[in-house]
């Protein structure tokens, strides 16, 4: 793997970057191993859980747990006017119920005033 | 009228004095046969457009569909509470029943009220089981967020309603619906009138929900228990819808020109609310924003004042009312076994649970209002009568009906389709009891699509 090469255009993987593996700081070996450690511990965890035959119940996962809360309880605290919401907000909840009502309003007067001057003919015929 | 209240009434020694052994079987059969009795208010043999009067109560057309429907969901509550209660001590459980129970009396008592403030007092007072149910026996600590939303949004809307009727009141000297159906037509031009109409209108906007004031819906629908959710959605939703269709024959001609904002409001509530329908990760909260997107609907039928909107709106009342009642029912079935309402975790149930997979699969095309289903007649009406209002509405009702199809779809195959997650054990099998509890539900939606007459309010 000494003379490995990469192929036209690629990117050399990190598992075989050189720089993974030697010259590494003690600071950087200590909080791999460290990192490692939790990584196993919980896996191990979550794997004594999945495995465990008398277990009825689900098995609880704390990052779901976070996101759902994150994406239904907690969206206001975190909510900050700046102008990309303001805008979005006006544009989706302000600004079509103006332009719905004046939309509505002139096709029904438009058709008020021919009804009042006697020639509106009815497109369809629909009962009511 | 009697027939049906006395049980209803009963129902509350039938709970307190039945012995533990025999109490669930007991109040749900005593509530399925007063549901049967009150099928019998459906043949309509009155020559006046009241029947089964007394001096304060009645029936007509379009009470009757509700009545029945409201009479028709206790059993099914009760037979959907069971399994989450049992763990309670007995009088806890009975508690519970006898909250239910005495709903029913305050919902058969405001649908089939003569006089404005029966009915007022009666929508009053169904928020108080409910906040005591929602409050007391939901299952997260939101429960108390939801139970304040519920109680303070419609408190708040209602209360001009009081000042209103008793206005009311003083200028047409009855409150009494059979009279008031023949009085003159007010002469409102001033502001204060334009308030009045506003103050009439304003607490049944909030209740059914209109989309600005749909706060309290998707809150209370998700943290309620299923017999919470199950009567929230299916009747407390339809008091607005009711409320509202009693008080537009008061309301002309003022009515023509206020209703703009409110129907606007509700048409553009169909489309944003599917829209965040879409975006759900919690099940029941996908089902509560859906019933939002319907009731949206149902006010912009009912705000056109015609007759077509006015049936349109009827029929969608009763097959929604059953139809999210059957969803909120299977999401709590998905919910006891996994006890997360996290919709990417309850998935694959096609594979598991098949005959589920059906109920799910009929109840979701019954909520994307599937021809022949009487949710697509009552659609297709108040489309038809927008249409006929403005042209332009077809743009917002027929996107709308678009994305109900897709979340209606999403929402199916996200908990039916594809594989199931690996690491859930112990679903139990469906027990025969949410299986009638499905039935129970769809069966009456599949037979409405014999007969519609029965909900078709005055067109007889």
């Amino acid at each position: 793997m000494a003379d490995y090469k990469e192929a036209y255009l690629a990117t050399r993987p990190k598992t075989l970057d050189p720089a993974e593996y030697f010259n590494l700081s003690p600071d950087y070996r200590r909080t791999e191993e460290e990192r490692a450690a939790l990584r196993s511990r919980l896996k191990r965890h979550y794997l004594v859980q999945l495995n465990n035959p008398h277990r009825k119940e689900l098995i609880e996962d704390p990052a779901l747990t976070r996101w759902t809360y994150a994406r239904t309880s907690n969206i206001y605290p975190n909510f900050r006017p700046t102008p990309k919401t303001s805008l979005l907000g006006g544009l989706f909840g302000v600004v079509p119920l103006f332009v719905l009502y004046f939309v509505f309003k002139t096709d029904r007067d438009k058709r008020e005033d021919k009804i009042k001057a006697g020639n509106y003919e009815r497109p369809y015929k629909l009962s009511s | 009228m009697l027939k049906v209240l006395i049980p209803t009434i009963m129902l509350f020694p039938t709970i307190w004095l039945s012995s533990p052994k025999w109490l669930w079987t007991a109040t749900t059969a005593h509530s399925l046969l007063i549901a049967l009795v009150s099928l019998a208010w459906l043949k309509w043999t009155s020559e006046t457009g009241w029947a089964a009067s007394n001096m304060y109560l009645a029936t007509d057309p379009l009470s009757t569909p509700l009545l029945v429907l409201t009479c028709w969901l206790l059993p099914l509550m009760i037979l959907a509470s069971q399994n989450h209660i049992n763990p309670e001590p007995i009088s806890r459980q009975r508690l519970y029943i006898t909250l239910l129970a005495s709903l029913q009396t305050f919902l058969i008592m405001a649908f089939g009220a003569t006089e404005m403030i029966m009915f007022y007092i009666m929508f009053e007072a169904t928020l108080i089981p409910t906040l005591i149910i929602i409050t007391r026996w939901g299952n997260q600590t939101e429960r108390l967020n939801a139970g304040t939303y519920f109680l303070f949004y419609t408190l708040a809307g209602s209360l001009p309603l009081l000042v209103a009727l008793l206005l009311l009141q003083q200028s047409t000297g009855t409150l009494s619906m059979l009279i008031l159906q023949y009085s003159q037509p007010l002469t409102l031009q001033s502001w204060g009138h334009k308030i009045w109409w506003a103050g009439c209108l304003i607490a049944f906007l909030v209740k059914m929900p209109l989309y600005g004031v749909h706060l309290w819906l998707p809150k209370a629908h998700v943290e309620a228990p299923v017999a919470g959710s199950m009567v929230l959605a299916a009747v407390l939703l339809k008091l607005g819808g009711y409320g509202m269709m009693r008080m537009m024959v008061m309301l002309d001609p003022l009515s023509k020109e206020l209703a703009y904002p409110f129907i606007i409001l509700a048409l553009w509530g169909i489309i944003m609310t599917g829209s965040i329908c879409l975006r759900q990760t919690d099940l029941k909260s996908l089902i509560a924003y859906s019933s939002v997107s319907h009731m949206g609907l149902v006010a912009g039928g009912i705000l056109v004042q015609t007759p077509w909107g006015f049936t349109g709106a009827i029929i969608l009342m009763i097959a929604h009312g059953l139809v999210s009642s059957a969803l909120f029912c299977l999401a709590n079935t998905a919910y006891e076994r996994t006890h997360s309402r996290t919709m990417i975790l309850a998935r694959g149930l096609q594979m598991i649970f098949p005959l589920t997979a059906v109920w799910w699969f009929v109840a979701n095309l019954a909520n994307l209002a599937l021809p022949p289903l009487p949710n697509l007649m009552g659609e297709l009406m108040i489309i038809t009568t927008m249409f006929n209002w403005s042209p332009w509405t077809i743009t917002l009702t027929g996107t709308g009906t678009l994305i109900t199809a897709g979340y209606s779809l999403y929402l199916f195959l996200m908990s039916q389709r594809g594989p199931a997650p690996s690491h859930i054990m112990g679903l139990s099998p469906f027990h025969t009891r949410e299986h009638l509890l499905m039935v129970m539900h769809l069966v009456p939606v599949l037979l409405l699509i014999t007969k519609p007459e029965l909900m078709w309010g005055w067109c007889h």
